[in-house]
């Protein structure tokens, strides 16, 4: 329970994560469950009073859903049966996945595997900043070309 | 120092203060300036942690009302479409700032005799142009010779780098046929004068850890204080009181530790921004000057210029490298800068193009504008998305107007219980055609630089960043607050040097101009020591 979370409910937040991003067919970005944004989720819960009360009674609600299908819950249903009861939820819990959604980008983009997966490096750009190229100002010939564009005064 | 009376008390350690304090230095007199914010330390800014995508919105955010500092003070801005941002530490909003750095054109300050609306400025291009010289020495000013749209002038640095962004926009204009040049940006992109180059961090306007961005912090402050300047920070001015022939005497102001303190001087210099300075001034009220200090004319607060901005953004097939590089500066179009009326609105503004979006803002934009799907797609709608973003901010001159006004809020005060500022503030005609113009001409050149889709958002509500035109000069008391040279008419030892005493607004960033300003006013200090109140 390290998250906060129990591990039940953990179990099942790291599924409906990996549904809101899963991972890259190409296999260089990992999905938001199997990145571990559990733990930057229960942190922005505890830090916000508004979303904790959808986010736990989204996540039971979900939980009773599932038990009516598996005895191992939403992690163990497939894939069509997640999206179903995850529709289901969208009206019952209608603050859940607009929520999870918005903590799960903000977690999910400012890791540094995913970074990496952009091709980016993976660290804060400061102290190594990037290389860019001065480019071409031969471009700014028509320019240079023109005459002056100002009023004299 | 409760009973010493300092020669020079500057109120504010922004782009103005720090200016004039430097400039002042050489007269050995005693100077002191009055900060309400601390240092920053350059190694805690957002881009040197793993969650500096997200820092500019909270304790770095744009907004002194959302950031919420203990050195801010809120503002009322809900009537006014354009909200308030600002920065309140030593080097002011220049911490924050995108250190675009374009000087006014010579028009700029004929407005009047020109096109017949607003008024002229009381001094001209070729007075400011040394100082504007002297401005580039001191802030290192990275840029191109041979712009077609400026009178000569040299940079102090090579321009800020194209990179692939840049040079794909400038094939735009060059389609069209329009005018467009490297930014002249505030930025060392060399090694200059003790601080390190640019090394394209990104975010330039969450604070520069690199310290390659010339915020007064780090330009003029470190020079000004070697040279015997005091500068007292944590110290919040109420107001400024006067002797009983109406003359400044110095100001009361709160400590860090919240205790009340006098301090006198001989002459007070007023350099809080647009917003803080006639808040301060309608503060400073006593019988000399029921209505607030240097307000005989009415006019404090009155004619408030924010420029309205505009949005333009295009979305691109291939990747363009836009993570990379300062966020605001790359290069800047003034096609339409110039007033031509049959474009229905007159004056003009610059486009002034900016670098792509990170990987969070590509989401949350993905998301809030409906292109990014989450589950099953998710990678294949942000690939659409990420890195393939570049556009532009516009800036349209603003006119002033009295009703666009800073006045004090009745109920809202700062945590020193000082009343705080209230904006009334409405585009006029002339801006709404103007923002109509620009996006479409926006939308066209992202067009024609292989844009596939374009978006807009004017007026930018994010950007009060410009606040100008509140202590308006001028040789006439009744139409002015301050004189020629930054001097208040009804009180001869009260000076103010920010945006404030602009009387236009032209349509490019003020700093420089601010600073330009501020080193001449400083210089006809000098030069008028001896019958400076005459
Ligand atoms: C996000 C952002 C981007 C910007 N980008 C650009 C750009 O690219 N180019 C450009 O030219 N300009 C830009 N600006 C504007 C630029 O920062 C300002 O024009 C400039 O800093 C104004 O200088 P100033 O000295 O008048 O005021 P400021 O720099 O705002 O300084 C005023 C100082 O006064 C202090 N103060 C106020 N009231 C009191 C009081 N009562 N007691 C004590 N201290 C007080 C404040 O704490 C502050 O430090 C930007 C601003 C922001 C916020």
């Amino acid at each position: 329970m390290a998250s906060g979370f129990s591990d039940a409910e953990s179990s099942t937040l790291t599924s409906v994560l990996d549904e809101i991003i899963p991972p890259s067919r190409d296999g260089k970005l990992p999905g938001a469950g199997e990145l571990g944004l559990v733990d930057y989720i229960a942190d922005a819960v505890e830090k916000s009073p508004d979303l904790k009360p959808a986010i736990l009674e989204g996540l039971s609600t979900l939980q009773d859903l599932s038990g009516g299908r598996s005895s191992d819950g939403f992690s163990a249903l497939s894939k069509n049966e997640k999206a179903e009861l995850l529709k289901e939820l969208a009206t019952t819990s209608p603050a859940f996945l607009p929520g999870l959604t918005y903590q799960t980008y903000l977690g999910y983009y400012q890791h540094p595997r995913v970074l990496e997966g952009l091709g980016i490096p993976g660290r804060p750009p400061h102290p190594k900043g990037y290389e860019l190229e001065v480019g071409d100002l031969g471009l700014l010939d028509p320019v240079r070309a023109r005459p002056k564009r100002y009023r004299e005064c | 120092m409760p009973d010493e009376v300092v020669d020079v008390l500057i109120v504010g350690s922004g782009a103005a203060g720090a200016a004039l304090a430097w400039s002042l230095a050489d007269t050995r007199m005693k100077i002191v300036c009055l900060e309400q914010g601390d240092w920053m330390d350059p190694a805690k800014y957002p881009t040197t942690a793993m969650d500096w995508q997200l820092r500019g919105f909270g304790d770095m955010g744009l907004s002194p009302n959302g950031r919420g500092r203990p050195e801010d003070y809120p503002i009322n801005d809900s009537e006014s479409p354009i909200h308030v941002s600002n920065f309140n530490a030593v080097g002011g909003s220049t911490i924050l700032y995108a250190a675009h750095f374009p000087r006014f054109h010579p028009a700029d300050f004929k407005v009047r005799t020109l096109d017949g609306i607003a008024d002229d400025w009381p001094i001209d291009y070729r007075l400011l142009e040394p100082y504007y010289d002297e401005n580039a020495r001191m802030m290192g000013v990275a840029g191109l010779e041979g712009d077609p749209a400026y009178p000569p002038k040299k940079p102090t640095l090579p321009p800020v780098p194209l990179g692939k962004l840049g040079e794909t926009l400038g094939r735009g204009f060059n389609k069209l046929g329009w005018h467009w040049w490297p930014s002249d940006s505030a930025i060392a992109t060399r090694e200059y004068e003790g601080r390190a180059p640019c090394i394209n961090l990104g975010p330039c306007i969450t604070g520069c850890a690199q310290g390659a961005k010339a915020s007064t912090d780090v330009t003029y402050w470190p020079v000004a204080v070697r040279r015997g300047v005091e500068l007292w920070t944590r110290c919040r001015v109420r107001e400024i009181t006067v002797d009983e022939n109406g003359m400044a005497d110095g100001v009361l102001y709160y400590d860090a530790e919240g205790v009340e303190r006098k301090q006198k001087a001989e002459v007070v210099v007023v350099a809080c921004n647009g917003v803080g300075t006639p808040r301060l001034l309608l503060n400073s009220v006593s019988s000399h000057f029921p209505d607030g200090i240097a307000n005989r004319s009415g006019l404090v607060g009155k004619n408030l210029m924010f420029h309205p901005y505009a949005m333009v953004m295009g979305l691109f097939d291939e990747p363009l490298e836009g993570y990379k590089g300062p966020t605001g500066c790359c290069i800047m179009s003034q096609e339409f800068y110039e007033t031509d009326p049959s474009r229905g609105f007159l004056r003009g503004y610059t486009m002034e193009t900016l670098r792509g979006m990170a990987p969070l803002s590509t989401a949350l934009w993905g998301m809030s504008s409906g292109q990014l799907s989450s589950g099953e797609g998710h990678h294949e709608s942000y690939q659409q998305l990420w890195d393939r973003t570049a556009g532009m901010v516009v800036i349209c001159e603003d006119l002033p107007e009295e009703c666009n006004q800073v006045t004090l809020d009745p109920e809202l005060e700062d945590g020193n219980g000082i009343p705080s500022p209230r904006i009334d503030y409405r585009l006029s005609e002339n801006s709404k055609k103007m923002l109509e113009h620009c996006v479409a001409r926006g939308k066209e050149v992202l067009e024609a630089a292989g844009a596939r889709k374009t978006y807009a958002e004017a007026p930018l509500g994010v950007a009060g960043w410009h606040l100008m035109g509140t202590a308006r000069m001028g040789t006439d008391p009744q139409k002015s607050v301050v004189n020629e040279w930054g001097r208040c008419h009804d009180v001869k030892n009260l000076f103010i040097i920010d945006g404030s005493i602009f009387v236009t607004a032209a349509g490019v960033n003020p700093t420089n101009t601010i600073q330009a300003l501020s080193l001449y006013i400083a210089d006809k200090i000098k030069q008028n020591l001896a019958n400076l109140f005459d």
